[in-house]
């Protein structure tokens, strides 16, 4: 992470048989990172060098999905990923040199800002090289799908005013009763 | 966005205070007259309304008026001006279809599906059926094509609103056909059928899947599903409903129906993704919310995948793995006879 302090390397001390690295090996890394990266220079070409030097793609895009594995949010998944050798893994990171003084590896807004930029044709692509990598593998086959919804709260309401009223009603003779 | 604007708009300044300062009023009002009475008054809450509306109206000039004037503001960067013109927009788009849908409502008429839950998202969609004591939700229904034998989701699509469900199969089919396509080094992949629930049951779509070498076996035709071991008079009835007697062969009907839709299969597939953050969306907007479902699927598809990795897996799905000869090879079993 940085050029500081001794050099540990992260395979040695997560084993084998972790779940999140068996979790994050499944994943292909590679052409997952090469579609965020075209995406993004086609949509939001740099125009300077100037600044401080980009995060990788691949940690990024393995924190926001780590995020979803490991249910926290972006303050706690960044937070561990400076502290948990697992979590350095499974977003690529090989060798880390330990420096004490060092208060995060990337911030939580960094990972906002890397998922505003994801868009609904990249995040089915994603998914697309994903189901493919798996199909090419042989461990998934597409000859027999079911199809479904599920549905994803947002928020509720009443249905109507005189669902509303009813309810007031109810709330308020049973106020006066008391 | 006014007080960005040059120091030669105090007019435009100072009526959008007039109209702000009107509207807390008018709502200050309503909220004195309802208090302590133990009750909600619906006519006034009619004529509340209608004097919002009337205020509201001059809300379109006022827009109008900020529009040149961001033209003209010269001291911003183009960039910015044109993202605050745009936001302008929006909110004057999402005003005109607030009011208009509360019109509606006064008038008394029931309201079409294309009901606004949120006037900072308009792609939300009441999902469900609400009833007279408790909220209705509100949200996305997303739409997914998994693997019956394993879990594993091959596409999935967050339509805007709450459409037909059959809307979402075509996408979905051409989702996992650019992901067969991406496939090479083996032999050619093919969707031999689609299961579904009564949702799906409809002629036409039948006959378009038909037509695209895909049975139907797992969409029953009642409320009482398929036998999941169907017998040769079945398989023959399959194949001619379908018209796919060259195509498809009654080992692969066989297989269809094992894999046909299964309630509590699908609904572990629900609940996997469901528990990984996809229950409740949390990222703004339709963006947002194809955002988090599609990590959430991909998440869900690695766990998926390291299950199949363990040979974590029900008995059922281990058969159907083994039928569709996707049976990994195990390393650690001595095969040699033990004769």
């Amino acid at each position: 992470m940085t050029d500081r302090g001794p050099s540990i390397r992260v395979a040695d001390f997560v084993p084998e048989t972790h779940p999140w690295r068996q979790w994050a090996d499944t994943f292909p890394w590679a052409a997952l990172v090469a579609a965020v990266d075209q995406s993004e220079a086609r949509r939001f070409p740099t125009h300077t060098t100037r600044g401080r030097a980009p995060m990788a793609t691949r940690v990024l895009l393995a924190l926001e999905l780590l995020k979803h594995e490991l249910p926290c949010s972006d303050e706690q998944i960044c937070s561990r990923l400076r502290t948990d050798l697992a979590v350095m893994y499974a977003c690529g990171i090989a060798d880390v040199h330990v420096d004490r003084f060092q208060g995060h590896v990337v911030l939580p807004e960094i990972l906002a800002q890397f998922r505003r930029r994801i868009d609904e044709a990249l995040m089915h692509e994603l998914l697309t090289i994903q189901a493919a990598a798996a199909m090419e593998a042989g461990l998934v086959s597409p000859a027999h799908l079911v199809f479904d919804t599920c549905p994803s709260e947002q928020g509720s309401q009443r249905v109507n005013d005189a669902a509303t009223l009813y309810k007031a009603q109810k709330k308020s003779s049973k106020s006066s009763r008391r | 966005m006014t007080n960005q604007l040059a120091a030669g708009t105090t007019a435009l300044q100072a009526q959008v205070g007039g109209l702000q300062h009107d509207l807390q009023r008018m709502m200050r009002r309503f909220g004195r007259q309802c208090r302590g009475q133990g009750n909600v008054f619906v006519t006034l809450v009619r004529q509340t309304e209608q004097h919002l509306l009337e205020a509201g109206r001059q809300l379109r000039p006022l827009v109008h008026a900020a529009g040149t004037h961001w033209y003209e503001a010269k001291h911003l960067p183009a960039a910015q001006r044109e993202r605050l013109v745009t936001k302008l927009q929006v909110a004057l788009a999402a005003h005109q279809r607030m009011a208009k849908q509360s019109r509606r409502l006064t008038n008394g008429k029931p309201l079409p599906h294309g009901k606004i839950v949120n006037a900072y998202d308009v792609t939300i969609a009441p999902i469900c059926k609400g009833k007279r004591n408790c909220p209705a939700q509100f949200g996305r229904k997303p739409g997914m094509i998994a693997e019956m034998a394993s879990g594993f989701i091959v596409a999935f699509r967050l339509p805007v609103g709450n459409p037909n469900d059959l809307s979402s199969v075509r996408p979905l089919l051409d989702g996992v056909q650019q992901a067969m396509t991406r496939v090479s080094g083996r032999c050619a992949l093919a969707i031999h059928s689609l299961a579904g629930d009564l949702a799906l049951n409809d002629a036409s779509w039948r006959e378009t899947l038909h037509a695209r070498g895909i049975l139907t076996v797992g969409i029953p035709r009642t409320v009482e599903p398929l036998t999941p071991v169907p017998s040769q008079e079945d398989v023959r009835r399959v194949l001619n409903e379908a018209g796919l007697h060259g195509k498809r062969t009654p080992h692969q009907v066989h297989l269809a129906c094992a894999c046909g839709y299964s309630r509590p299969v699908v609904e572990s597939i629900m609940a996997s993704v469901l528990c990984r953050g996809a229950a409740r969306i949390t990222y703004k907007g339709h963006r947002g919310a194809v955002v988090q479902t599609g990590v959430t699927v991909m998440a869900h598809n690695a766990a998926t995948l390291v299950r199949v990795q363990q040979n974590h897996l029900s008995t059922r799905a281990q058969k159907l793995r083994r039928l569709l000869r996707l049976k990994r090879h195990n390393v650690n079993e001595f095969n040699v006879s033990k004769n």
